[in-house]
């Protein structure tokens, strides 16, 4: 429970050492008279906006419809804790790193030379 | 690479890199009001900056974090905003002045207004971004900024009276127009003090793969290559004195400025200010974009590095690629780049308290630095340079805007 709290704001890898966002949030679960566990760290999509200002995070997800969802990824996938949070999960696929494809198609990857 | 060498690179950086518009633009107007009596503000802006650059590379090679992965992780998302915000906004400015200064250069050497020549400045750093690698804006930059050099030589060619300037590295009250005197000095130690400089080094310690085996060198290249650097910067307020002040000129029309290096130098004294002022901009200009870049991503946790291609750190090469327009377009508005540059200075000196403590917090935290955590010197100097020029700011500036 401690560990899981501090890795708020980390940063994140993946399985090959690519950076793929922050520890944006973390999912809890309660249980009658035992303490709150952390069972998913949460990257990406409006949740980091949750934090900073709820009624632009709510105008954003009125907007933007699927794209771009939060990555919940299980604490059973984290392999260490250091100066990164390194997780068990291949990035290139991850909905975090929506908006990075995104960008990448839309942006910059049609400047020549990209 | 050897470590002497690196030592002997790091301090050449430091000298190349000092002057940037923000640096030459204070210093030379200083000289042309005030005399020598203002080269204290640049010996303490030039303290204060070589303890910031010693602690950001300091913080790199121990923690290895970078500063705004740092803050983000220590200060939590909400409170990290406030020096997200403030150090971009800061940047933002700063580097349109940069682009400026490439513009006036231009201007000079061309006769063609500087307001034609911001977006084609701008595609142009942007495309050295695109192209180059980290080592050659950082390292090809500052090499090339030797020529600033030339401002030593000129102010060796004036004979000034060394006692006296050195007489002036204590701080003394002004006898006439103290407003104008403060905004002057606050503006000064601004443009010592940018936290891009301190960002940008703490980035390129990460990038360059920093461990505590650095710590020696990296004492000696922030006391050393600032301090060298600070030379470069006097020497122009030197010029500027000599040149521009008994005449009674005051720098407020940027025309005037490349006098101060024509007086001693002649014909080449000219061409030598134009390529001092293209080059110390255009490098500065270089490392605040992509500082702008860094900012953004290890706040955010994006993909970066100015080693990958642009299209392995789409969202990193975005933030520069947006950023450079704008701080064009800011130029092509033909605001006098000479104003937007001091005003920078001294919101960046506004902005130090915001920019300065969160690092300073995270200096003092042993869980990043363990045993090596700031001497009570370092915080001290520091936090009294940067409250002391936030105070004088707040108020010198809007007398100053009072007064114009």
């Amino acid at each position: 429970m401690e560990l899981g709290l501090a890795v708020l704001d980390q940063q994140v890898v993946d399985r090959h050492d690519r950076m793929m966002g922050k520890v944006d949030g973390l999912v809890l679960e309660t249980r009658p008279g035992e303490p709150a566990r952390v069972t998913h760290i949460v990257v990406g999509g409006t949740t980091l906006l949750w934090r900073i200002h709820r009624g632009l995070a709510r105008w954003v997800e009125r907007r933007r419809g699927t794209d771009g969802r939060p990555d919940l990824i299980p604490w059973s996938r984290v392999l260490r804790v250091g100066v990164d949070v390194k997780v068990d999960v291949d990035s290139s696929r991850s909905p975090a790193l929506h908006w990075e494809r995104w960008v990448r198609d839309h942006v910059i990857g049609r400047i020549p030379g990209a | 690479m050897s470590k002497l060498l690196e030592i002997a690179l790091g301090i050449v950086t430091g000298i190349g890199g000092f002057l940037e518009a923000g640096s030459l633009a204070t210093a030379a107007q200083a000289g042309a009001t005030f005399g020598f009596q203002l080269a204290w503000a640049i010996g303490l802006g030039i303290i204060c900056i070589a303890f910031l650059i010693e602690m950001a590379g300091r913080f790199a090679a121990v923690s290895r974090h970078t500063l705004p992965d740092a803050m983000r992780e220590r200060f939590g998302i909400r409170f990290f905003l406030v020096p997200l915000v403030a150090v971009g906004l800061v940047s933002f400015l700063v580097l349109a002045s940069e682009i400026g200064g490439v513009c006036l250069a231009l201007q000079f050497a061309s006769g063609i207004g500087f307001q034609w020549w911001a977006l084609p400045v701008a595609a142009l750093v942007w495309l050295f971004l695109w192209k180059g690698t980290f080592g050659m804006v950082e390292k090809g930059a500052s090499l090339l900024g030797l020529v600033t050099l030339a401002f030593v030589v000129g102010a060796f060619r004036l004979d000034p009276p060394v006692g006296q300037v050195a007489a002036r590295l204590l701080p003394s009250l002004p006898q006439q127009d103290s407003a104008k005197y403060w905004f002057m000095a606050v503006s000064i130690i601004g443009a010592s003090v940018s936290p891009y400089l301190f960002y940008f080094y703490s980035a390129g310690a990460v990038e360059d793969g920093w461990d505590v085996s650095y710590l020696g060198i990296n004492r000696l290249v922030a006391g050393l290559g600032m301090t060298f650097g600070g030379v470069v910067a006097i020497a122009v307020l030197v010029c500027a004195a000599m040149v521009l002040h008994p005449l009674g000129i005051q720098v407020s029309r940027y025309e005037q400025i490349p006098l101060i290096l024509v007086t001693p130098l002649g014909r080449t004294g000219f061409v030598l200010f134009i390529a001092s002022l293209a080059i110390a901009c255009f490098g500065a200009a270089l490392e605040i974009a992509l500082q702008l870049s860094y900012l953004a991503a290890q706040g955010f946790g994006w993909r970066w590095g100015e080693n990958l291609r642009p299209r392995e750190a789409a969202r990193f090469t975005l933030v520069y690629t947006v950023c450079l327009p704008l701080a064009g377009l800011v130029i092509v508005t033909g605001i006098d780049p000479l104003k937007l540059t001091v005003f920078s200075m001294a919101l960046t000196a506004l902005s130090l308290p915001v920019t300065v403590v969160p690092l300073l917090v995270l200096m003092n935290d042993p869980t990043y630095l363990g045993e090596r955590t700031n001497g009570w010197l370092s915080n001290a100097a520091v936090l009294a340079v940067g409250f002391v020029a936030c105070v004088v700011a707040l108020v010198a500036i809007p007398l100053q805007l009072m007064g114009s």
